[in-house]
């Protein structure tokens, strides 16, 4: 069965279509979402966030893009939703600690070990992904896109609906970001 | 000193190199199924309840019982009121009879003694 016969079985609910769909694109959603969130626990629960609204919003898929490229910018505005609504959780927890009505203390997360990486880079990795987590939202995006689901520019352009020219841009910007962030970093280990 | 710290940096934005894909735990379309089952919406959970014949046919038999119930107290009600009408014309009737009512001011001011 090729992926337009799939999408219009998908189009009539046809739960067997799902299922093709989830076992076809879950690690790449999983993946992407993984390398947004540094979370097992939230990429699965956004992964699985993905999949219900594409078996709720298939119709309003018109065919103009491929199926991946409109997988992956529903997988990315939820990862963002996600993380939007985790930082506004640890605000909230941050203000009632202040008023006294947190009595647990602010618990830093721990660092994020990626299961692909291989053993010797882990702790640097660690270190990497710290630094991304401070990148501004369009920057890391297209960094994680970029070296976790190793896509090329024209393909995070049509994911994030901008111009090869912007992705390569952000790259750099984030590239530059990364570097000052790690400096800062090593030297205040030092 | 630099030269340090530059090594460090390179050796670390090189750690995602080689980097594999990673994938969900196994059966993640049965975990998927389960939560998009328990996360059905409120109306057709609602929806589903109410076409059940048994709550369709009771729900049919209450409005029925309401219905009958609201004619049959609006019908006493009115009954009850028609009766305290006559009531109260025979009552003027009889004190009109043995003149107890004064009908004008001047009949009531001379009634003192």
């Amino acid at each position: 069965m090729n992926e337009r016969e799939l999408i219009a079985l998908l189009k009539k609910k046809d739960r067997e279509a799902f299922k093709i769909v989830v076992e076809t694109w879950q690690g790449m959603v999983y993946n992407t979402a993984l390398g947004l969130l540094q979370s097992m626990e939230d990429a699965e629960d956004t992964a699985q966030e993905v999949f219900m609204q594409v078996y709720e919003s298939i119709s309003s898929f018109k065919e103009e893009s491929k199926f991946s490229t409109w997988l992956y910018r529903i997988t990315v505005s939820k990862a963002l939703d996600h993380l939007r609504k985790k930082k506004r959780k640890k605000r909230f927890a941050f203000i009632q600690s202040l008023y006294g009505k947190n009595d647990g203390q602010m618990i830093e997360p721990p660092d994020f070990f990626h299961p692909g990486i291989k053993m010797e880079n882990k702790e640097n990795a660690a270190i990497l992904f710290k630094a991304v987590d401070q990148l501004p939202v369009n920057q890391k995006t297209a960094f994680i896109l970029n070296k976790t689901e190793n896509l090329t520019y024209r393909e995070i352009a049509e994911i994030m609906e901008s111009s090869e020219s912007a992705v390569d841009a952000l790259l750099q910007r984030a590239k530059k970001n990364l570097q000052k962030i790690l400096k800062e970093y090593y030297q205040k280990l030092d | 000193m630099e030269k340090k710290f530059n090594d460090k940096i390179d050796k670390t934005m090189s750690s995602f190199d080689d980097i594999e894909k990673a994938s969900p735990r196994p059966f993640f379309f049965t975990r998927l199924e389960a939560r998009m089952e328990n996360q059905k919406s409120i109306w057709e959970v609602i929806s589903s309840f109410v076409t059940k014949p048994m709550v369709a046919f009771a729900c049919i038999c209450l409005v029925v019982i309401i219905n009958a119930a609201v004619i049959f107290s609006s019908s006493a009600s009115s009954a009850s009121t028609t009766n305290s009408f006559s009531q109260q014309n025979n009552e003027l009737a009889t004190a009109d009879e043995y003149n107890l009512v004064s009908s004008n001011f001047y009949e009531y001011v001379n009634t003192k003694p």
